[in-house]
Formats: C-alpha cells, sequence, structure tokens
C-alpha cells in the first residue's frame, strides 16, 4: 500500500518537507492550472493576449510622456529612457500581480477546496506560476522596444530564467503567508496591496536612482525588489553580470521569503479549510 | 479479522461560528483593544468512533444539521478533526457535492481533465478518459462546448459520471443517487453496485431510507453530532422513522 492511499489524519507532518511534497506530487494539477488561466485570459477574450499587457503598456506610456518627455529624466550610461521604464513595470507588475493572485488563491478556490482533498498550497503556487507565465510573455514586448531604440539584446537575456525564478520564489512565499491570514481577516488582501504598492514606489522602475538623495539611498538598497530589478535589468539589456551583492541579495531574500512563507503556512493548514 | 477500511476514533469537528469570528482584520483589531475577542465554537461532530470493514456497506440517516455532510467531508479529507483520529486505507472515491472547480468558460472536455485530477487521477489518464466519461454521461456531442451551455441536469450528470469513472477501495457518498432523469438514475445505481460488488467498502449518506435499507449492512443514526444508533439497516431506520414521528 503506497502512501498516496492512506490516510492518517494523525500523520505528522513535517513543516516545509510536507508542503515541497504536496507540490511536487500535485505537478500535473498546478500545470494543469496554469494552463487553464492561460487559455481563460488569451483564448476566451477578444483582446486576448493584449489583455496582460494593455496595464503595463499603458501605465508605460504615460510615465514616459509625463517624465521622459516632460521631466526628461536621465537614466545614464546611453539607455533610452523607454527602456528604462518598461523593464522596471514589467518586473514591478510581475511582483504585484503575483503576489497578490496567490494571496488570494486559497479564499477564491475556496469552493473547491471545501468539496475535494487538494492540498491548498498548490493553489497559490499555481498562481504564482500563471504571473510568472504572463511576465515571460510581456518579455517579448521589451526585446522589441530594445530592438527598435537600437539598444539591442545581450545574450545575458538566455539568464533571465534566474531573476524570474527568485520572483517565484519572493512571490510565491509572501502569497502563501498573505494567503495563511487572509482565510482569518479577508480585509489582510487590501492591506497587502497597499504596501506592495508602497514598496513599487520605493523600486526605482521609473525614476534613475541618481534622485534619490545620498542619506535616504540605504532604502532602496534595503528594499528587495531593487536587487531584482537590478539583475534584471543587468541581464535584459546591460549585457553584464550584475553585481555579486545584488545577486546574493535578490537569492537571499527569495529563499527566506519562500521558507517562511510555507513555514507560516504549514502552521495554520489544519484550520484552514474549516474557517473557508 | 482484516483491518478496517475507515477507522475513526473520538473524532470531533469544530467550526467557529461565522458571528463571532471577526471577519476583517480591522474588526479584529477593535476586538483585540475592547478585549472582546471570543470564539464560539460549533461542534459539528462529537467524540465520534466507527469501523467500516473491507468491503461493508455503511448507511448514515438523519435529520438536516445533524453532522453527516460534515462526518462524509472528515472521512474524504477535505475537513481534518479537530479532535481525534480518522484513518482510510485505499484509494477514495469521494462523492460530496459534485463538480468542484467546475469552470464554466471551458469545455467539458477541458473540465472532465481538471475535475478528475482534483480528484487525484492523472491528467494523461483523463485526456484518455473523457470520451468515455462523455459518453456515458450521454453528452457525446457536447464534449467541445463550453459548460455555460449546459442544463443543470447536464452538469450533474457530468460530474456524476467522472466521479465514478473508477474503481475505488472506498467510495464516500452524500446524497448524489438523485441525479438526472428516470433512465439515469438506474444507470448510476447500477454502477453504484458494480462498485459495492466489486468489493469497495461505502459509506453512504442518503435521506432515501429505502436506499440505505436495500445496499447498507449496517447502518448509523447521527443526531446533533452523536452517534444515536448503530447495527442493523432495519433497526436503525425504524427507530429514526419512529423518532421523526
Amino acid at each position: 500500500m503506497t502512501s498516496t492511499t492512506y490516510y492518517d489524519s494523525d500523520q505528522a507532518r513535517r513543516p516545509l518537507v510536507t508542503e515541497f511534497q504536496n507540490l511536487w506530487d500535485n505537478r500535473g494539477l498546478i500545470r494543469l492550472i496554469v494552463g487553464r488561466d492561460l487559455t481563460l485570459r488569451y483564448k476566451r477574450s477578444t483582446l486576448g493576449i493584449w489583455w496582460t499587457l494593455l496595464n503595463p503598456l499603458l501605465t508605460t506610456g504615460v510615465m514616459w510622456i509625463v517624465f521622459g518627455q516632460i521631466f526628461r529624466f536621465d537614466v545614464g550610461a546611453g539607455i533610452p529612457y523607454i527602456v528604462y521604464l518598461l523593464s522596471g513595470i514589467l518586473l514591478v507588475t510581475f511582483f504585484s500581480q503575483a503576489t497578490i493572485a496567490a494571496g488570494s488563491a486559497i479564499v477564491g478556490n475556496a469552493g473547491v477546496l471545501s468539496k475535494v482533498y487538494v492540498p491548498p498550497e498548490v493553489f497559490s503556487v499555481s498562481a504564482a506560476l500563471s504571473a510568472a507565465a504572463n511576465f515571460m510573455i510581456s518579455i517579448i514586448i521589451l526585446l522589441v522596444v530594445q530592438i527598435i531604440t537600437g539598444v539591442g539584446i545581450p545574450w545575458t537575456v538566455i539568464l533571465i530564467p534566474i531573476p524570474v525564478l527568485a520572483m517565484l520564489g519572493l512571490t510565491a512565499g509572501l502569497g502563501l503567508l498573505i494567503a495563511a491570514a487572509a482565510v482569518h481577516f479577508f480585509d489582510v488582501i487590501d492591506l497587502a496591496a497597499v504596501f506592495i504598492q508602497l514598496v513599487s514606489y520605493l523600486t526605482p522602475s521609473f525614476y534613475p536612482i541618481s534622485i534619490i538623495p545620498d542619506k535616504f539611498l540605504f532604502v532602496v538598497y534595503l528594499n528587495p525588489l531593487y536587487s531584482y530589478l537590478t539583475v534584471f535589468r543587468g541581464f535584459m539589456y546591460g549585457g553584464e553580470f550584475v553585481d555579486w551583492w545584488m545577486f546574493a541579495y535578490m537569492v537571499a531574500t527569495s529563499i527566506i521569503a519562500l521558507l517562511l512563507g510555507v513555514w507560516m503556512f504549514s502552521r495554520s493548514w489544519r484550520s484552514l479549510v474549516v474557517l473557508l | 479479522m482484516t483491518t478496517p477500511a475507515i477507522e475513526v476514533r473520538d473524532a470531533s469537528l469544530a467550526f467557529r461560528l461565522s458571528r463571532s469570528r471577526a471577519g476583517t482584520f480591522k474588526e479584529a483589531a477593535i476586538q483585540m483593544v475592547k478585549r472582546q475577542i471570543t470564539y464560539e465554537k460549533l461542534w459539528a461532530l462529537k467524540g465520534i468512533s466507527l469501523d467500516v470493514a473491507d468491503g461493508e456497506v455503511l448507511g448514515v440517516v438523519g435529520p438536516n444539521g445533524a453532522g453527516k455532510s460534515t462526518l462524509m467531508k472528515m472521512l474524504a479529507r477535505v475537513l481534518p478533526p479537530t479532535e481525534g483520529r480518522v484513518v482510510v486505507r485505499g484509494t477514495v472515491a469521494p462523492m460530496i457535492e459534485l463538480g468542484a472547480g467546475f469552470s464554466m468558460e471551458l469545455t467539458a472536455y477541458e473540465n472532465i481533465v481538471m475535475y478528475g485530477t482534483l480528484l487525484g487521477r492523472q491528467p494523461e489518464f483523463m485526456r484518455e478518459r473523457a470520451p468515455e466519461i462523455a459518453h456515458w454521461a450521454s453528452l457525446d456531442d457536447f464534449l467541445d462546448v463550453p459548460l455555460r451551455s449546459y442544463s443543470s441536469g447536464m452538469l450533474a450528470r457530468l460530474g456524476f459520471s467522472v466521479a465514478t469513472d473508477t474503481d475505488p477501495d472506498v467510495l464516500i457518498v452524500d446524497e448524489v443517487l438523485s441525479v438526472g432523469d428516470a433512465a439515469f438514475q438506474q444507470k448510476s445505481a447500477e454502477r453504484m453496485k458494480n462498485m459495492i460488488d466489486d468489493g469497495a467498502s461505502v459509506v453512504l449518506v442518503s435521506h432515501n431510507l429505502q436506499t440505505v435499507l436495500e445496499i447498507a449492512d449496517r447502518a448509523m443514526w447521527l443526531d446533533q453530532g452523536l452517534i444515536r444508533l448503530e447495527g442493523d439497516p432495519e433497526e436503525v431506520v425504524a427507530a429514526y422513522q419512529a423518532s421523526v414521528g
């Protein structure tokens, strides 16, 4: 008799191990959910793929007019402002969408979770993965803009999956943290959205870091999202392997967020479905 | 004696009452300040112990709110017991509120694959089985139609067909035998009988006492989260009927 066909409510749950095991065991389901999300978004609507890109593209358009044409931000190193701006907006959008989607996924799937047994973490991780897939699609636009503006595409773009994977860990971890709390208090999701917006503004996505006074620079450096953005931009158009410190900070915050989220989640799983 | 398929030991299950539950963080914070945070618990099941032997059919009867559905969900692993222990051996086919996770925008085919996977089967296997599942529910021509164009009867048939397209060791059935028209009901009753004949252990909730008398080896009368009576189906059903008047 294998373990999958044996259920014991008293079975010792090993925090972290059990959750990752659950995710691995349900990889077929996760693939299916991500596929369904993409299908629903792209195939079944008139605007199709443009829906996902509409928000970041409009934001980029407006900011390009305001900050690129009126305020004339200079981002240095001969990089056109539009490339700097679009890369920033896309990554920050990925961060906020993935975190909010992963955070709402368990409450959002209450209908399923109260009818069949599925490890709830599956839904949060699937939501973060869907956002990552969207991000990978939206990168195509950035590549096109880089070609048009003559920035070109360096070989380092093949390393893009590294920051994407790190972002996945960060957002899934934060999402699980929010999801577990949201089952108890549903306004946690709104609260999280406010914090995410604050973090986004503290990230130099649309302004050059040079406009920040030296004494406040540490705030930006401490902001984890800045390290993701720096690594992403470095691979995307900088064509260089960025600062090792930035890279290490990105990887570390990703792993810490993921472990913390899963751990907090595993502490509350038992009361979860009863509360839904 | 062989090990039972289902063992429940002194299991209780509590829900938090929604009126005492602080729905928002804001409310919780206010209550915390006022020192008013109280958790009123509703015990849906209180100290339930039961065994279901291999191949045995247990019928559960009782009034609304007795905890029958909660018991079924606890056996199906959906709700973990607050106290006590539940052990279920073998593959489980839960037939509780069929059609979980149906997306109205997706086709029947996509939904069959998704629902079957949610029930713990492999996506590749479900892709293979999908035509046969639709055929059994007499929905061959509607396999590529989005579910939003389905009638409620068609949805119920589809859900039943997916849920029963399996060869389980343990079958958990909550009031789903009255799906579809007369012909479909007969077909589904037959399928259920086949599963029982193949040696599946069954726990069945039904308000149709005739069904319980026909297929149960043993019956249990649940009332206010407690086992009122357990034993021979005829006796239990008679006692339950007498209490209802």
